[in-house]
């Protein structure tokens, strides 16, 4: 045995006594608080990224891009392609059309449609959808 | 020099003038405006040289009760080799003074707010697209029946323009609008999301008990979000009240057990409460 295998004996020793002693709320060992401005970024992202997925999951919707020639599968990959900046974009766009007025869930399937339809250039509604022909 | 520019102003005035169709509410709002708004008691402060911009600032500022001036905004927002005032320099100058600042980009908002009570900083080029001159002003009111805007716009009378003559200035301004308010106060269009970011941006420049009080506001109005909460526990922390971050992160732990964020925050500030 030489001291390299102590070393990495007692290393494990060390981390494995750490998983057993330290609870899993502070396993997360941090030298300062999370920021609020990373963490609203996040979940704002992905809040935005569950809504648009939940409506296309809706029988409706599925049963109007199926009306429509397009694959789900397919209309969800493009979706799920889509960047944080982009989903957010599309929402900005989707409520200065409908300001006031308050977004519909009725107006929300239409424009999960429009954008589906505008990944695969059947329409030109959004400004950041570019189609090349 | 002198007699083409005037040429060109002449010839922007008949421009503006020549289309100059009234402005149809119900063609052009997607949400039922009230016929006229005004908000009151929007002081008229007359613009020193180039300082539309901090004047502004200055007016919905007094508006709501400070007693800020011109000069104190100019000495955060404006930039003298561009004899004006950019527009993130307003809005960072507002959140610098412990506002809430947010953007807005179109007519609905813009009367929205109006309607609401708030007053509207809106960016218009007066001049032409090819001959510009940018100009900041304070919308205050409005009425169809009249088809007129009611702007504080850097003189001691309030300015009246035709809505059609608005849209044009504001156009070139492509439609960008500021609403700044003390923060307990929210404005009536404004996300959730934008307001969030507002007000963690009050955080970064260290306003920290605005952004107290704003993430208090905005948890009163979405009680059910735990970010206010979140937010509100670094606000607190920020300033060394550690017990009243906890309290708040234990809120936001409450509203959605599953986030690993608040649990690393609640915990990091548990650890310091135990010394």
């Amino acid at each position: 045995m030489n001291f390299q295998d102590i070393g990495k004996k007692g290393m494990v020793l060390a981390l494995s006594a750490q998983l057993v002693l330290i609870p899993p709320s502070i396993a997360m060992a941090q030298a300062e608080m999370l920021g609020t401005d990373a963490v609203i970024g996040k979940y704002t992202a992905l809040a935005n990224r569950d809504a648009l997925m939940e409506e296309m999951q809706r029988a409706d919707v599925q049963a109007e891009i199926e009306a429509l020639g397009i694959d789900p599968a397919e209309a969800e990959a493009r979706l799920a392609a889509l960047s944080d900046a982009e989903i957010a974009t599309m929402l900005t766009q989707m409520e200065d059309d409908n300001a006031g007025a308050g977004i519909v869930s009725t107006l929300f399937s239409v424009f999960v449609i429009l954008l589906v339809t505008d990944l695969l250039c059947f329409t030109r509604f959004f400004n950041f959808t570019r189609c090349v022909r | 020099m002198r007699i083409l520019r005037r040429i060109a102003v002449l010839l922007a005035l008949s421009w503006l003038a020549a289309c100059a169709a009234t402005f149809d509410p119900d063609e052009r709002l997607s949400f039922e405006a009230p016929t006229r708004a005004e908000v009151p008691d929007v002081p008229l402060i007359k613009q020193e040289d180039f300082f539309c911009g901090p004047s502004s600032i200055a007016m919905v500022m007094q508006w709501a009760g400070s007693d800020i001036t011109q000069q104190d905004v100019a000495a955060l927002a404006f930039s003298p080799g561009a004899g004006g005032t950019y527009l993130a320099d307003m809005i960072g100058s507002s959140r610098r003074l412990g506002q809430l600042a947010v953007e807005i980009t179109n007519f609905d908002q813009l009367l929205a707010e109006i309607a609401g009570g708030r007053p509207v900083i809106v960016f218009q080029n007066l001049g032409l697209a090819a001959l510009p001159y940018w100009h900041y002003g304070v919308v205050t009111g409005y009425d169809f029946e009249k088809d007129e805007i009611y702007l504080n716009s850097g003189q001691l009378d309030k300015m009246v323009m035709p809505f059609a003559v608005f849209e044009r200035t504001w156009r070139r301004g492509d439609f960008w609008g500021l609403v700044v308010l003390p923060p307990d106060q929210l404005p009536v269009t404004a996300s959730e999301a934008d307001v969030l970011s507002a007000a963690a941006a009050l955080e970064r420049v260290a306003q920290y008990q605005a952004a107290e009080t704003l993430y208090e506001t905005g948890a009163a109005k979405w009680p059910e979000s735990w970010l206010w909460q979140f937010g509100l526990g670094n606000a607190r922390y920020a300033q060394g009240d550690l017990r009243g971050a906890r309290q708040a992160l234990r809120r936001a732990r409450r509203l959605d057990p599953s986030i690993p964020e608040v649990r690393a925050n609640l915990a990091f500030v548990e650890g310091e409460i135990a010394g």
